[in-house]
């Protein structure tokens, strides 16, 4: 059973020898109990900026809809560069909180209309500045002009960290499937449930109680709370984030 | 880490209602509330002993009905109780006598023809005053019955053997024609009676050990400025308290002189009118005061002795005429207990004090669900004393006695003043607390925690701490197989692990059982200063 925000909450509290809440009086919380609630929130998006990328806050599951790489699939259309990241958002407060941009991967495959050989190629991401230096007044005067566009190569990302664009803009419809991270949503009411495997909220217990113990006046107390939730991520980015074997990886193959 | 910090509280000063929140800072021994909770002379808050009805399960009213006790008192070895129109007698509660009889031969009665004569109605018989005249070779002395209806009407009975077989001696005793009489009281070989109907404002005085005639040698009456409102002997004097005024009686073998005492202070009711520890003890508008005999000859001191609890008294004494009047002297546990009855209000709501005398003074405490319409003490044919009081219900119970109100839990409450632990300003996070207590049973009283005044701002523990089961002390050659508990201590220090933080908080020990009686020594509170914010 997922843990839910009653009881992350009741944990820390009953942690500090405080008065643990219940489904009724959760959302009429006072004093400390509501600041316990508020850090319990703080110390997830804490988390989440701290590393955007924990497989917990994945937009999806990785090839849910497609066989290929990734998680999020945006068809592209013919003379179109600039594409949402995610479909449907209609601000920055909506959009992914964090892309892996080093994964985009353009193909063919399962594309209406297409056969073999069919285009399955990784993107290799370009910085706006090399793209505006190398690329991108070539790619306007053929937009304007004979429209030839190609097959992408690059992707680019936009200056407002909304879209991402493609280089050169494509000359027909692809398939760019690219992994994506969701922002953790703000808990609210008290069987709202905590992505993190409940094995890892010890993490937001210890990150809640320094600010608890910053609130309580107790730097010592705060420190050992710090200490422990620098351990606690550490284990956990260990775990989730880096399990395979390292290896160096020569990135000249793209060339 | 935070270190946490101790504080030690003895319970020691009873209730205090006086006082206001940052005064009551300064005082952490003392209650707030202090309900069926008593003072023990030994320190620390008590839970009360409970009662039980005289005659246990086969108990039954004198009057054979529910009707108001209207008098209660131990006489020889039965209790006599008034109630209707009758005056009863029993050994045992569980069959009751009429001793109100008509023509009862001077050289008195035997059983079969005592009961046998006719009964005297005591018409409109109100709240009884009892006095003894126990006389040179009485058994258990002449019993004077006044009532505010009738005239006074005195009861002896001689024998020690079977109740059938022992001769009763009554009748009426004429004060002055027919009329009635309030109060009486035996002082200095006379019987003294007062709020005699038409004479309210004069004494009169039987003759010489002749506590059945007022026209004997010896006899005579007083009147004075005001109308008497009780009257109680107290050493080699009379003291006569009304409503404006309290007087002293001098001399009444000689040239009986009225000595005024004070023209300032009355009294409100004469059934508040005690006498313990060398003190009249006395309700007067302003609370309860006592007149202490000073080392100064014929000097005498007025003082307040419940300024603890002066809201309570003053709400009493604004509406006493809507309340039942007794009171009581617990000479065991050197205890004041001042009952307060509303008979159209529920059991429940029934209220009374109980004051301690403890060396600093008297200390208080309040009862709660015990309705008392009449209370009496008097000293058995062992000499030991025995306390018996009267309800609505019509029956008398025995006072002070058993672990719960006739087969009622006891609601016990005791709650302490906040603690500010030194520092108003402080958060504390509270790590544990230690009780104090001694049981006399098996018991398992809780524990409530509000913090910071009850303010709803401040998460509340929403459920009362268990205090866990305290086990009667077992001592070697004291205690009683199938009643200790092997292992229990005399004085156990119980610790509770709590929760939750505040400025303040307080602490309240509930008990709602039919368990037995414990004490509440003191607190020892473990907490964690955490911030001033």
């Amino acid at each position: 059973m997922a843990t839910t925000y009653l009881d992350i909450t009741n944990e820390v509290l009953r942690e500090l020898n405080e008065i643990p809440l219940t489904s009724a009086n959760f959302a009429s919380a006072v004093g400390l109990q509501q600041f316990v609630k508020d850090a319990v929130n703080k110390s997830i998006f804490d988390i989440a900026n701290q590393e955007p990328q924990l497989p917990f806050f994945s937009a999806g599951l990785s090839g849910a809809t497609d066989p290929f790489y990734g998680n999020v699939t945006v068809a592209t259309t013919a003379g179109t560069r600039w594409y949402l990241l995610k479909s449907g958002s209609s601000n920055i407060a909506s959009d992914y909180g964090s892309i892996d941009w080093d994964d985009f991967y353009i193909t063919t495959i399962n594309v209406s209309g297409e056969s073999a050989p069919y285009v399955s190629n990784g993107l290799k991401f370009l910085n706006l500045a090399d793209w505006k230096r190398f690329y991108r007044d070539s790619e306007n005067a053929d937009d304007a002009d004979t429209q030839a566009y190609g097959e992408p190569k690059f992707v680019i990302k936009s200056p407002d960290s909304r879209k991402f664009g493609l280089s050169p803009i494509p000359d027909k419809v692809y398939n760019i499937h690219f992994y994506a991270f969701e922002k953790p949503t703000k808990l609210s009411a008290h069987d709202d449930t905590i992505v993190f495997p409940e094995q890892y909220s010890n993490v937001i217990t210890s990150r809640v109680r320094y600010y608890v113990w910053q609130f309580k006046e107790s730097p010592q107390q705060a420190a050992f709370a710090l200490d422990d939730y620098k351990k606690a991520m550490k284990s956990m980015k260990s775990n989730l984030i880096n399990p395979t074997p390292r290896a160096m990886t020569d990135d000249r193959r793209y060339f | 880490m935070a270190r946490s910090q101790p504080y030690t509280v003895a319970c020691d000063g009873g209730l205090v209602k006086s006082a206001n929140q940052i005064d009551l800072l300064k005082t952490p021994g003392v209650a707030r509330e202090l309900r069926n909770f008593e003072v023990s002379i030994e320190g620390g808050y008590r839970r009360i002993n409970g009662f039980a009805k005289f005659g246990g399960g086969s108990a039954v009213q004198p009057t054979g009905g529910a009707t108001n006790i209207l008098g209660v008192i131990p006489y020889g070895d039965g209790v006599v109780a008034c109630a209707g129109t009758g005056i009863f007698f029993s050994q045992d509660g569980t069959s009751w006598t009429n001793i109100s009889r008509s023509s009862v031969a001077s050289s008195g009665d035997n059983h079969t023809a005592f009961t046998g004569r006719s009964t005297l109605t005591r018409t409109g018989q109100g709240q009884v005053s009892f006095s003894i005249f126990e006389g040179a070779t009485f058994d258990y002395g002449v019993l004077v019955i006044c009532d505010g209806a009738n005239k006074p009407y005195f009861f002896r009975m001689e024998g020690t053997g079977a109740f059938t077989s022992r001769t009763f001696f009554s009748g009426e005793i004429t004060v002055t024609s027919s009329k009635f009489a309030t109060h009486g009281v035996i002082h200095d070989k006379h019987l003294v009676v007062a709020g005699v109907e038409d004479n309210l404002n004069t004494i009169f005085y039987s003759g010489t050990l002749d506590p059945t005639d007022f026209t004997s040698t010896g006899s005579g009456s007083i009147t004075l400025e005001d109308q008497v409102v009780g009257i109680k002997s107290f050493r080699n004097e009379l003291f006569i308290f009304c409503e404006n005024s309290i007087f002293k009686l001098q001399d009444i073998n000689g040239t009986p002189v009225i000595v005024p005492v004070t023209k300032n202070v009355g009294c409100l009711s004469a059934y508040t009118i005690q006498e313990i520890a060398g003190d009249l003890i006395f309700l007067a508008p302003d609370g309860l005061r006592t007149v202490a005999g000073t080392a100064r000859i014929g000097d005498v001191e007025l003082g307040t002795v419940s300024k603890a609890i002066q809201p309570i008294l003053t709400d009493l004494a604004e509406t006493i005429n809507n309340f039942i009047i007794s009171s009581i002297v617990i000479r065991e546990k050197s205890q004041y207990r001042l009952f307060y009855t509303n008979t159209s209000l529920n059991k429940n709501q029934q209220r009374g004090i109980i004051g301690t005398l403890r060396p600093n003074g008297f200390q208080w405490s309040e009862t709660r669900s015990l309705e008392v319409t009449e209370i009496g003490s008097g000293f058995n044919e062992n000499g030991i004393e025995e306390y018996y009081h009267g309800d609505t219900d019509g029956y008398v119970y025995v006072h002070d006695s058993g672990n719960d109100f006739d087969g009622s839990n006891i609601l016990a409450r005791f709650g302490t003043p906040d603690y500010d632990y030194g520092d108003l300003g402080t958060l504390k996070t509270l790590h544990y607390l230690k009780v104090s207590a001694s049981a006399e049973g098996v018991v398992s009283p809780d524990v409530q925690v509000r913090f910071d005044y009850g303010s709803t701002d401040t998460p509340q523990p929403p459920n009362l701490f268990d205090l866990g089961t305290i086990d009667p002390p077992s001592i070697f050659g004291e205690a009683v197989f199938n009643t200790n508990v092997f292992g229990g201590a005399e004085n156990p220090l119980v610790r509770i692990p709590l929760q939750g933080s505040g400025n303040s908080n307080n602490f309240t020990i509930i008990s709602d059982d039919s368990k037995a009686p414990y004490t509440i020594n003191g607190f020892y509170v473990d907490f964690i200063p955490s911030g001033r914010r």
